[in-house]
Formats: C-alpha cells, sequence, structure tokens
C-alpha cells in the first residue's frame, strides 16, 4: 500500500477546518479580535497536528451502516456526522491555543510558534482574555453538538489543562521528583487533549463504548510520546547531542523524564536540582550527570513504547474493507512513528 | 486535591468566599428567589417517592447554576486584575507584581474549569451555551472598558453596552437558565432573562450614582473611582449633553486630577445623577413588570418569591452603599 503523508490525507479539510476557525474567533471589539486571531492567521497556526489526528481518527472509524434509513436521512446523516466531527477539530484547536495563551502569560513567554508571543505583543491582560474568549467560543460551540457526553469529556479536558500547569507551577513540591507525577501532569497537560478528542469523535459516530476507549487510548498514547520526545528535544534539539536544544525546560526548573530518569542513576543530582537553575553552572552539571546517564535513551524508549501502544490500538479497532478507512488508520499508525523519530 | 499543593491557590480560592460575602450574595439571592418563582407544580408523587427526587434534583440544579454563576464571576473579577508591564511598573515590586499576575491568571481559570464541568454535569446544551455566552460578554465588557477610543468613551449607546456585557449579561443568562432547566416555555424563560437584564442594568447605573455621591446625597462623596480610572459613566455621559464643553475634558482623560474637579462641577451643575437615577428606576420597573407578566399561581411560596423579586428591583434603585 502506497505510504502516503498523513498529512496531506487531510489537507484540504484541514483547510476548511482553518478557515472556519478563523471566522469563530472574529470579535466585535478591535482588540480582542486581534488578539484571539493571533495564532489562527495563515502562517501561525502550528503543526495543525491535533486536527489532523482527529480527522484521521474520523475516517479510520467510519463503519458503514448496513441498512440505509429512508431515501434522504441516509445521505445527511453522514455529512451531518462529518461537521460535527471536524466541528471537534475545531473545539479543540480553540481550547489548545486558549491554554498556550494562558501559559506563555503564566511563563512570561515571548516567543511562542516562531513570532511573539501574544502577551509580549499586546499585553498579559489582553493575552488572558483573549484565551478567555477562545474558551467560551468553544463551548459555545461544543454546546451546539447537543451530546451532553462529548461536553462532559471536553469539560474534562479543560479541567485537566489547568490541573497539570498547576501541577508544573509547584516547584517548590517533592513530588516534582517522581516520575508518576511527571507522567501525570504529562497526561493532563498534553494527553487528555487528544484522548478525550478521540473519543469524542467516537462517540459522535455512535461507537460502542470499547470502539470510543479504543480511541481513547490512542489519543493519550500518542499524546505521552509526543511529550516525551518534546523533552528529549529540549536537551538535543535538531542533533544527537546533549545541549544544543533549547534547554527552556530545565532553565524554568522543569523536570522532565531524561532527567527523571538520571536522577536513578545519580542519586547526586537531586542535591543539583534541589538548589534550582537561577545559577546556570546548575544546568551544565545537570546535563553533566546527564550526558553519562541513559537517561536520553531511556527516554526514547518510553516513548517508543507508548508509540506502540497507539499502534497496537489501531491494529484493534473492528476490521474494515473500505479503502478510505483502512488508508486513514495506516496513516494514524505512521504518525505513531513519525511522533518519534522526528527531530523537531 | 491539588489546590493543596499551591498554597497561595488556595488563599486565591479563598478571595472567592471572602468576595463572595463582600457583594451580599446578590447575584445567588435573584437566582433562588427565581427559581421558586418559577416553580412547577409537581403531580401527586408516586409510591416511590419518585416526584419528591425529581424536585429535589431541579433545585440541585438551580442551586448549581447560583455556584457556577459566582465562580464565572469571581473567574473574571480574577482576571481583570491581571496587570500589563505599565501597571507593574507603577511602585509595586515587579516580583509581587508578576506573582500575583499568575495566581490571578491561574486562580480563574481553575474556577473556569470547574464552572465547566460544573455545567457539563447539568447535561443540559442550552444552558451551557447561555453561560459560555456569559463568559464571552463579560470578556468583551472588560475589552471594551479597557480600549474605548475618545469617540466611544462619550457615546451612551456604547457605555450601555459594555454595561450589559460586564454587568447585566451574567444575570440575564443565569436566569434564563433556572427557567430552562425547570422545563419553562421559551416566553417564561425571556420573562426570567428580561428580568436579570433589567435589575443588572439597574444595579450598575447606580452604582454609577454611588461612585459620585457615596451614602451621602451630594457629589464628590463617593470613591469616584470610576472617574479617576478614567472611566466615563452614565452621570457624566448625561452631563455632557447639557453642556459640551465637557467633551473637551473627557477627551483629555482623568490623569490630571483637575480634570476630575472640572467635571464634578459640571456634574454638579447638570442633571446628571438625576437622569441616571430616572433611568436606573425606568429599569427596575420594567424587571418588576417582568415578573408581574410571569404566569399567575396560587401558591404562597412561589408568590412570596415573586414579591421579593419585585422587592428587590426597589432595593436596587433605593440602596446608598
Amino acid at each position: 500500500m502506497e505510504r502516503l503523508d498523513p498529512f496531506s490525507l487531510v489537507a484540504d479539510e484541514l483547510s476548511l477546518i482553518a478557515n472556519r476557525l478563523r471566522s469563530m474567533v472574529v470579535a466585535d471589539v478591535s482588540n480582542l479580535a486581534s488578539a484571539a486571531e493571533y495564532f489562527f492567521k495563515i502562517g501561525a497556526e502550528g503543526k495543525r497536528f491535533r486536527p489532523t489526528v482527529l480527522l484521521l481518527m474520523a475516517t479510520a472509524l467510519n463503519v458503514h451502516i448496513p441498512e440505509l434509513p429512508p431515501a434522504g436521512v441516509g445521505d445527511t446523516l453522514p455529512t451531518d456526522l462529518r461537521t460535527s466531527q471536524q466541528r471537534i477539530a475545531e473545539i479543540t484547536e480553540m481550547i489548545h491555543v486558549a491554554s498556550l495563551l494562558h501559559d506563555d502569560v503564566l511563563d512570561d513567554a515571548d516567543k511562542r510558534r516562531g513570532i511573539g508571543s501574544l502577551n509580549a505583543v499586546m499585553g498579559n491582560k489582553l493575552a488572558v482574555l483573549a484565551g478567555d474568549f477562545l474558551l467560551s467560543r468553544a463551548c459555545v460551540s461544543l454546546a451546539s453538538l447537543k451530546n451532553t457526553e462529548v461536553v462532559t469529556l471536553i469539560a474534562t479536558v479543560v479541567e485537566n489543562l489547568v490541573t497539570g500547569e498547576t501541577m508544573q507551577l509547584t516547584t517548590a513540591s517533592k513530588q516534582r521528583f517522581s516520575m508518576d507525577y511527571y507522567m501525570q501532569k504529562t497526561y493532563n497537560k498534553t494527553a487528555s487533549l487528544l484522548s478525550n478528542s478521540c473519543k469524542s469523535i467516537a462517540i459522535l459516530a455512535g461507537h460502542t463504548a470499547e470502539v470510543a476507549m479504543l480511541a481513547f487510548e490512542y489519543g493519550k498514547n500518542l499524546g505521552l510520546a509526543f511529550q516525551l520526545i518534546d523533552d528529549v528535544l529540549d536537551f538535543t534539539g535538531t542533533s544527537a547531542s546533549l545541549g544544543k536544544g533549547s534547554l527552556s525546560d530545565i532553565r524554568h526548573g522543569i523536570i522532565t523524564a531524561p532527567i527523571l530518569f538520571a536522577m536513578e542513576e545519580f542519586p547526586e543530582l537531586h542535591a543539583v536540582l534541589d538548589q534550582g537553575f537561577k545559577n546556570p553552572a546548575n544546568v551544565d552539571i545537570a546535563l553533566g550527570f546527564l550526558g553519562k546517564s541513559s537517561g536520553i535513551q531511556r527516554t526514547k524508549e518510553l516513548a517508543m513504547k507508548h508509540a506502540n501502544l497507539a499502534a497496537q490500538v489501531i491494529e484493534s479497532l473492528p476490521e474494515s474493507d473500505d479503502a478510505d478507512v483502512i488508508r486513514s488508520r495506516q496513516a494514524l499508525i505512521d504518525l505513531t512513528q513519525r511522533v518519534i523519530t522526528r527531530n523537531k | 486535591m491539588v489546590v493543596a499543593e499551591v498554597p497561595k491557590l488556595a488563599s486565591a480560592a479563598e478571595y472567592f468566599f471572602k468576595l463572595g460575602v463582600e457583594g451580599k450574595r446578590f447575584r445567588p439571592t435573584v437566582l433562588l428567589l427565581m427559581a421558586t418563582a418559577l416553580n412547577i407544580h409537581i403531580p401527586e408523587p408516586t409510591a416511590g417517592g419518585v416526584g419528591d427526587t425529581l424536585t429535589t434534583d431541579l433545585r440541585t440544579r438551580q442551586q448549581s447554576i447560583a455556584e457556577i454563576t459566582e465562580m464565572i464571576h469571581v473567574a473574571s473579577l480574577l482576571h481583570d486584575d491581571v496587570l500589563d508591564d505599565a501597571d507593574k511598573r507603577r511602585g509595586i515590586s515587579s516580583l509581587n507584581a508578576a506573582m500575583g499576575n499568575k495566581l490571578a491568571v491561574l486562580a480563574g481559570d481553575f474556577l473556569l474549569s470547574r464552572a465547566c464541568v460544573g455545567l457539563a454535569a447539568l447535561k443540559n446544551t442550552e444552558v451551557v451555551s447561555l453561560l459560555a455566552t456569559v463568559v464571552e460578554h463579560l470578556v468583551t465588557g472588560e475589552t471594551m472598558q479597557m480600549t474605548t477610543s475618545s469617540e466611544q468613551r462619550c457615546s451612551m449607546e456604547y457605555y450601555m453596552q459594555k454595561t450589559y456585557y460586564k454587568t447585566a449579561s451574567l444575570i440575564s443568562n443565569s436566569c434564563k437558565a433556572i427557567a430552562l432547566l425547570a422545563g419553562q416555555t421559551a416566553e417564561v424563560a425571556m420573562l426570567a432573562f428580561e428580568y436579570g437584564k433589567h435589575l443588572g442594568l439597574a444595579f450598575q447605573l447606580i452604582d454609577d450614582v454611588l461612585d459620585f455621591t457615596g451614602t451621602s446625597a451630594s457629589l464628590g462623596k463617593g470613591s469616584l473611582s470610576d472617574i479617576q480610572h478614567g472611566i466615563v459613566t452614565a452621570p457624566i455621559l448625561f452631563a455632557m449633553e447639557e453642556f459640551p464643553q465637557l467633551h473637551a475634558i473627557v477627551y483629555q482623560g482623568f490623569d490630571n486630577p483637575e480634570n476630575v474637579d472640572i467635571a464634578l462641577e459640571y456634574l454638579g451643575k447638570s442633571h446628571g445623577i438625576q437622569r441616571t437615577r430616572e433611568l436606573a428606576m425606568k429599569h427596575a420597573n420594567l424587571a418588576a413588570a417582568a415578573i408581574e407578566s410571569l404566569p399567575e399561581s396560587n401558591d404562597e411560596q412561589i408568590r412570596k418569591s415573586r414579591r421579593a423579586l419585585v422587592d428587590l428591583t426597589q432595593r436596587v434603585i433605593t440602596r446608598n452603599n
């Protein structure tokens, strides 16, 4: 089977969604409008990774209805379903961007997606308000789907995002040295959005609880794999060697998987981490230990484990002969590999 | 749970309760009274007491609206307090300002997320939509207030729109949500909405007056906080209609305290305060009329609550703090 680029499979639909997103975040008040639209402008939209996953999942779960309902109804339903699934992709992006806007205020960030962060460009308060605006638009769109289970799932995502951010800000807590805590935080901050939106796609399509759970597991494991590699890249950048990445996490005192693994091999690292990283010498010391340890390697292995779990989930989906379905499933599996082999 | 992990997040959440006390729990009072005022009679309970459970469920759900509404209200206050760099520089230690900002953002997000979860639990997507719209309006209203052009600042229409977004939308939409949960018709839901809207507008207009007059009837005894922050409210807008010279002062802004004094003088010579009170009364009466238009009921509890709601419309305009 021809290996198609997963992103190109859904490129047209992505444009459609991008246009709709741009029209959904328009506001009456011009400052709010510019703020809300900031990351939906052409060029600032990011890799559109999440919408790609969701659109592929929607096709991957496309099961033909055996007996067609009376004439006309059968035709309308599939279109309605696809539109509502696209809406999940839009809602997900709005929530994601809203959380980025607030995170940048919390982190005093000045750059995002290669351009100035909104808070740096238009002020903290407007960035916060714009995030709230996007969240409220997402909720209105969510309500229009008239599916209370999906509303609950997405509300859970919003809660998880805040919990994750709070967990990350508790720099004084001993728990930041715990791998369990770190994985929980990572689930909250990164994987929950993917897992619950994938599950929503399945629920909208009327699938069983089992299939919905498989969709959830795919999103969860993909998200975890994605974040673990993100953690590695923050140290290695585009090269395989250490210290070439932005080192942004460690400089902000955010302890990620590679360091946590290194701490298991070198308990001395504990003391360095306790001191914090205001002193740049400590960054070098930590990197020294990390280099001597198998921290990077073990993180990549953990990422691969989750990527493989995600791929297996797709293989467990109920069989289908439909070429579109098969292609999308292949693309979803392909994504699990891309997520762990990428170098940026 | 996680809240305990961040000690300051706990005190930010307490701020929520303190504020609730400070605000005389006005909003929840309105909502709970509205809930009783719209009580549909439950038919004879079945042997299993199913009728009773339904009633309790409904009341609990309506109470939930009151809680969600307060959480959204406080979240918006917290986010409105987020400072930009210019504000930080005004003599506040930058560390405190930065920490203060982070807590304000996070605490607000925490409350919003709890509101989302609470809304989802009601399993009523129309109610989700109404309260999500409230958040959108709060944000829009605050942005309008932050970013007015000189022209907009002088417009009564702009001011009333901003006031609807910032104050009345929350009460109107949550009243409507109360009605929807009770299974009321669209007409009754609209009456509940109108009550909330007019009550909210009346409340804010009197707030504007009190900012000038304080607890006395005379001018300049209030905190004058609005005008000192450059926020132009109804009394000044009315005064500007009588004294066009006031336009120039308003355009210049109020960083110069002399302009505050000049504006107060014009205000005193004008009917600004009086006309604002009259407008507030008009809205208060419209709110009362909405209650009187509700479908009749003989139930004593219902009638008492409706009288209380009408009573509130008077209290809102006669209060002096």
